[in-house]
């Protein structure tokens, strides 16, 4: 009896441990080692004359939450939603916003988690103000941006103009899931939106 | 007799230990539970956005000072800006501040040439320009348009010309300002977008061109100068959009790291209960055991 006891115990601890993962939002002290801040010639936010277009992005790096990935482009759906990379590991620009480093906002995104474990954004909502944001572009300058705001907002009432509206500098917009996740349809409720702007 | 006293105390020892394995595992997998939750983000003040600009010809170059409002220490100053210098937008929180323009090197304590208040509200972005000739120098404190017509692109002048007191400016044939005065601001022409010459005719030479390229979803301001050898154009890119705005939220997640609500925790937690159960029975039923020996 005392056997059997221990065993369900046992099982009753290890069930629990598997399917509660770790939770968004929380920042792990020293579990995780940061990634080092990428190098390369920094670009200046964009004059307000000069309308030379500039680079494509390539790759994103915020070596605070350990994110490092190629940058897939993406446009809209069919039903003119944003589109989503196709694989969970990468995240990907919006051809149809701005440059990163051009004036307006840059939009990117990408999956918080898969069906089975996190995803390359798992730890965007973790981001706070002040925290830098690495851009490589295509001919090798980097665009470096600093966190101003980190919001979560039900997609039901999804603030188009706040997070896709024209800028007059230049900004970026990371957006993943968050909030509560509805088994029923298999979907996140909300959208964790991650404000920055160039850093000068 | 031996070999059972040995049994029945291993038991009890085990008995014991699973009794305290039991409550602490109890402990830990409360403590699971009370942790899983969402993550809440925190919000900032909304931001708007101010740039600086100089231009009245025949002033010296100034230092523009920021202020809070109230504050009599500047947060920011630019130095040395001379005419036809406008500088890039600067988000600010949403709120109320002074602009004073003093003699480029002159004391911060000295008295303001020029100073205006501007009030900042959310998504609204703001040029604050000296304009006029010097001696009848002003802030001008002008409100700027941010959003086009899907599509579309939206510009406007500032005649910043002392020499020529009047222009006509037009863009690919479309007139955006008839006899637009010195020191004053057009309003802003819808304009299709595209690649053209910027016209500006006035009394007097031949009119001055300047190719410029205006792209769908951007605002620009174009600025009429004195240049070393005449008039100039400069086209400023005020703010761009995105060309299709995405609708609605964005699909960006699986489930597979969301916390289960408390129905899902429930069988572990009984299965866990049961076990401590079991234990704590196995224990007390040990206690019952009539003890033989010591």
């Amino acid at each position: 009896m005392a056997a059997a006891g221990i065993v369900a115990a046992g099982i009753g601890v290890a069930g629990l441990l598997l399917t509660h993962h770790g939770t968004p939002g929380e920042r792990p002290t020293g579990l995780v080692a940061a990634l080092p801040v990428p190098t390369g010639t920094i670009a200046a936010p964009p004059e307000p004359s000069v309308t030379r277009q500039v680079a494509e992005p390539v790759s994103l790096t915020i070596p605070v939450i350990a994110v490092r990935t190629q940058l897939v482009h993406l446009g809209l759906t069919a039903t003119g939603a944003l589109q989503v990379p196709p694989t969970t590991a990468v995240a990907g620009w919006y051809t149809g916003s701005s440059r990163p480093g051009a004036i307006g906002p840059a939009i990117i995104d990408g999956h918080i988690d898969s069906y089975q474990g996190p995803g390359i954004f798992f730890r965007l909502v973790e981001l706070r103000p002040g925290d830098r944001v690495y851009i490589r572009r295509a001919d090798g300058t980097l665009v470096v941006f600093r966190v101003v705001k980190v919001q979560t907002y039900l997609k039901d009432h999804f603030p188009t103009e706040a997070v896709y509206g024209p800028t007059p500098d230049a900004e970026l917009r990371l957006i993943t899931c968050g909030g509560a996740f509805d088994s029923a349809t298999g979907h996140y409720l909300s959208n964790v939106v991650v404000y920055a702007i160039q850093a000068t | 007799m031996k070999t059972m006293r040995e049994t029945r105390r291993k038991l009890r020892m085990v008995a014991a230990s699973a009794m305290c394995l039991g409550i602490a595992l109890t402990g830990t997998a409360l403590a699971g539970s009370v942790l899983a939750g969402n993550a809440s983000a925190s919000p900032t003040s909304n931001d708007g956005w101010i740039r600086l600009a100089h231009l009245s010809p025949n002033t010296p170059a100034v230092d523009v000072y920021l202020y809070a409002f109230g504050n009599s220490d500047a947060f920011q100053v630019l130095k040395h800006v001379s005419y036809g210098t406008v500088s890039a937008y600067e988000p600010l929180a949403a709120g109320d501040y002074s602009v004073a323009m003093r003699g480029a090197g002159a004391a911060a304590s000295s008295p303001a040439v020029l100073s205006a208040d501007v009030d900042i509200q959310a998504g609204h972005a703001y040029t604050v320009a000296g304009m006029g000739p010097e001696s009848g120098l002003r802030l001008a404190v002008l409100d700027d348009q941010l959003t086009t017509p899907p599509g579309q692109a939206l510009v406007r002048v500032i005649q910043a010309s002392l020499k020529q007191n009047m222009v006509n400016v037009s863009f690919a044939g479309q007139t955006l300002a008839n006899g637009l005065k010195f020191g004053s601001v057009s309003s802003y022409a819808t304009v299709s977008p595209g690649a053209g010459d910027v016209t500006v005719s006035y009394s007097g030479d031949a009119p001055v061109t300047d190719s410029v390229s205006l792209a769908a979803d951007t605002v620009h301001t174009l600025v009429v100068l004195d240049g070393t050898n005449g008039l100039e154009v400069v086209d400023l890119v005020d703010a761009a959009g995105n060309s299709a705005v995405p609708t609605g939220g964005v699909a960006t997640g699986f489930g597979g790291t969301a916390p289960h609500g408390p129905p899902s925790a429930v069988p572990w937690l009984v299965m866990m209960a049961a076990g401590g159960v079991l234990a704590a029975s196995a224990g007390l039923w040990l206690r019952r055991l009539p003890r033989l020996g010591t």
